[in-house]
């Protein structure tokens, strides 16, 4: 980069007054925020608040009724493959005859055009991608035969094969043992090194306060954007979550979400 | 001592049946393996009753069936695939309602003309021993175009059918793919009729892709495997059509059912009695 400061770079992502709505039911209502050049963000809200149709706006999935993505600047569709996404894992079908690393090499396509041929740079790619998440050994192997932790670690590995300067990854902690959760979260941090720009989705509001600089709380509706101590407060928790929130006598808050299969999360009290 | 190989195909019917018999196993067993992957084997059914009444209409204006079979394959798989996608009837909905339609429309097509009887059992269940050169031709030239796409268009279709979210992502086309895998399965169907008709045509899509599916773990592999599956079914089923007398068509998909049930029993790690033998012990 040959700017003077980080802080004059434009920012990566810009949403404005974004709307999206499934029939008349409005999924995201009015969400406008920005996130800079290499920033970390966690995106937290109660089921059904609209996390994934956020991330499938961002990536094009959905078309918002109102509002604008800028990327760099520019409308969505102009950058095809500095934005990767990995998306929850039961949206894929497991069962397909593919290797992990035929699934990994797919993260190259959109560089490739049309006629393409992967190059010696593709295969480097998909090398690397494989074993920064340790899955290098498991290259040959049906996806099939993979238990979820690795099979959520291959989809990383194919989202670093993309190389993005975006990238966006929905629940990437539900349904994997520990292990994957700690190679997920040091491989953040590594990218978080190279400035690539991360937006996480997640249930886990202490895994969130504990490891995330910046939250963006959603309930459809932006409730808040800032520091975990900003924005994961008693008043905005209650807001976002409705009737789910109980406050302990001894200053913690309970957030109950039932729909979900996790246990229910305590986080310790937070400034007000 | 081989003559019982050789003495079938002294008959030049013979041997151009064995030919399209084989060249349609092949290319039904490579494209049904998207069918199977893609659990279009209903949508593959219902493709090829539909061009029933396409059929019918060729003969009563006096065209040409293949030219009427094509048509209204092509017309059906954008009918279902607008149905669809609206969102407003689920996609095993419409398939359901166009596929019997035009079955009706077929059948009430050829009840009109007497003397079809005798073809619509052709149609219904084809006869491979009546394929002339030009047929051996259109199949060979469509199933050309058919294979040739789906090796240049491999990646695009590997991803449509694994992940359409990344597809999408990619800024792939991803319904007009899809569209396009409709049409080369129209194609493939329209090619296979004069072998295994309307009513076998779908097991021909289905039945080697399945068993494929069982031994192997990549797609080119199950392709390969399919079709060899798909050729060992043309050329066993004419034989066994020969000698026990039976309808061409149905001697061809039984083998192929045969094939397909021996795999599932004894296909390492996937099959049913490596399963069973393999199966976790229960602890005393």
């Amino acid at each position: 980069m040959h700017t003077d400061t980080q802080h004059q770079l434009p920012a990566h992502l810009e949403v404005d007054h974004l709307v999206v709505a499934y029939e008349r039911r409005r999924a995201l209502d009015d969400i406008s925020f920005r996130v800079a050049y290499g920033d970390r963000v966690v995106l937290v809200g109660p089921n059904g608040a609209g996390k994934s149709t956020l991330f499938k706006a961002l990536v094009g999935l959905v078309k918002p009724q109102s509002g604008t993505i800028r990327i760099h600047g520019m409308p969505l569709g102009v950058h095809t493959d500095c934005v990767a996404y990995v998306p929850q894992r039961e949206d894929v079908d497991w069962r397909f005859p593919v290797t992990v690393a035929d699934v990994v090499m797919m993260g190259r396509f959109g560089r490739l055009g049309w006629f393409g041929r992967p190059g010696r740079a593709d295969r480097a790619a998909v090398e690397h991608g494989m074993e920064l998440m340790g899955v290098a050994h498991l290259a040959r192997q049906s996806i099939g035969d993979l238990s979820g932790g690795q099979q959520q670690r291959v989809f990383l590995a194919r989202a670093l094969a993309q190389e993005p300067h975006i990238l966006l990854l929905d629940e990437p902690f539900t349904g994997v043992d520990l292990a994957t959760q700690e190679t997920t979260l040091s491989l953040l941090d590594a990218l978080h090194d190279q400035k690539v720009t991360i937006i996480l989705s997640t249930h886990d509001l202490g895994l969130a306060a504990a490891r995330f600089e910046r939250v963006l709380l959603i309930n459809r509706r932006l409730i808040g954007d800032g520091t975990p101590a900003e924005v994961l407060t008693h008043e905005h928790l209650s807001d976002a979550f409705g009737g789910q929130v109980l406050t302990l006598p001894d200053g913690a808050v309970l957030v109950d979400q039932c729909a979900c299969h996790e246990q229910d999360e305590i986080l310790p009290k937070v400034e007000r | 001592m081989f003559s019982w190989i050789a003495t079938p195909l002294t008959y030049g019917f013979m041997q151009r049946g064995m030919l399209a018999a084989v060249l349609v196993g092949v290319l039904c067993a490579i494209v049904g393996c998207y069918v199977v992957l893609r659990s279009m084997a209903f949508l593959g059914d219902a493709l090829a009753h539909a061009v029933l009444p396409g059929v019918a209409i060729a003969y009563l204006i006096g065209g040409n069936l293949t030219v009427g079979a094509l048509v209204a394959a092509v017309v059906v798989a954008v009918v279902i695939s607008v149905f669809s996608r609206q969102g407003t009837v689920k996609e095993d909905t419409a398939i359901g309602i166009v596929f019997a339609a035009a079955l009706a429309l077929g059948v009430a097509l050829i009840s009109s003309v007497r003397a079809y009887a005798v073809d619509l059992t052709h149609i219904l269940f084809g006869n491979v021993l009546g394929v002339g050169p030009a047929d051996l031709w259109l199949i060979v030239g469509i199933g050309a175009i058919v294979l040739a796409t789906m090796l240049v268009l491999y990646r695009q279709l590997l991803v449509i059918a694994f992940d359409p979210v990344l597809a999408a992502t990619q800024r792939l086309p991803v319904e007009r793919l899809r569209m396009l895998l409709l049409i080369l399965i129209a194609l493939t169907i329209v090619v296979s009729l004069q072998t295994v008709g309307v009513g076998l045509v779908a097991a021909m899509l289905v039945t080697p892709g399945a068993a494929a599916y069982l031994l192997t773990r990549r797609l080119p592999a199950m392709m390969a495997v399919a079709a060899l599956i798909g050729a060992v079914s043309g050329i066993a089923g004419l034989y066994l059509s020969y000698y026990a007398n039976i309808a061409s068509g149905s001697a061809v998909v039984l083998v192929a059912t045969v094939l397909f049930t021996i795999v599932f029993l004894v296909a390492p790690r996937r099959g049913l009695i490596w399963r069973h033998l393999n199966r976790p012990t229960r602890t005393v």
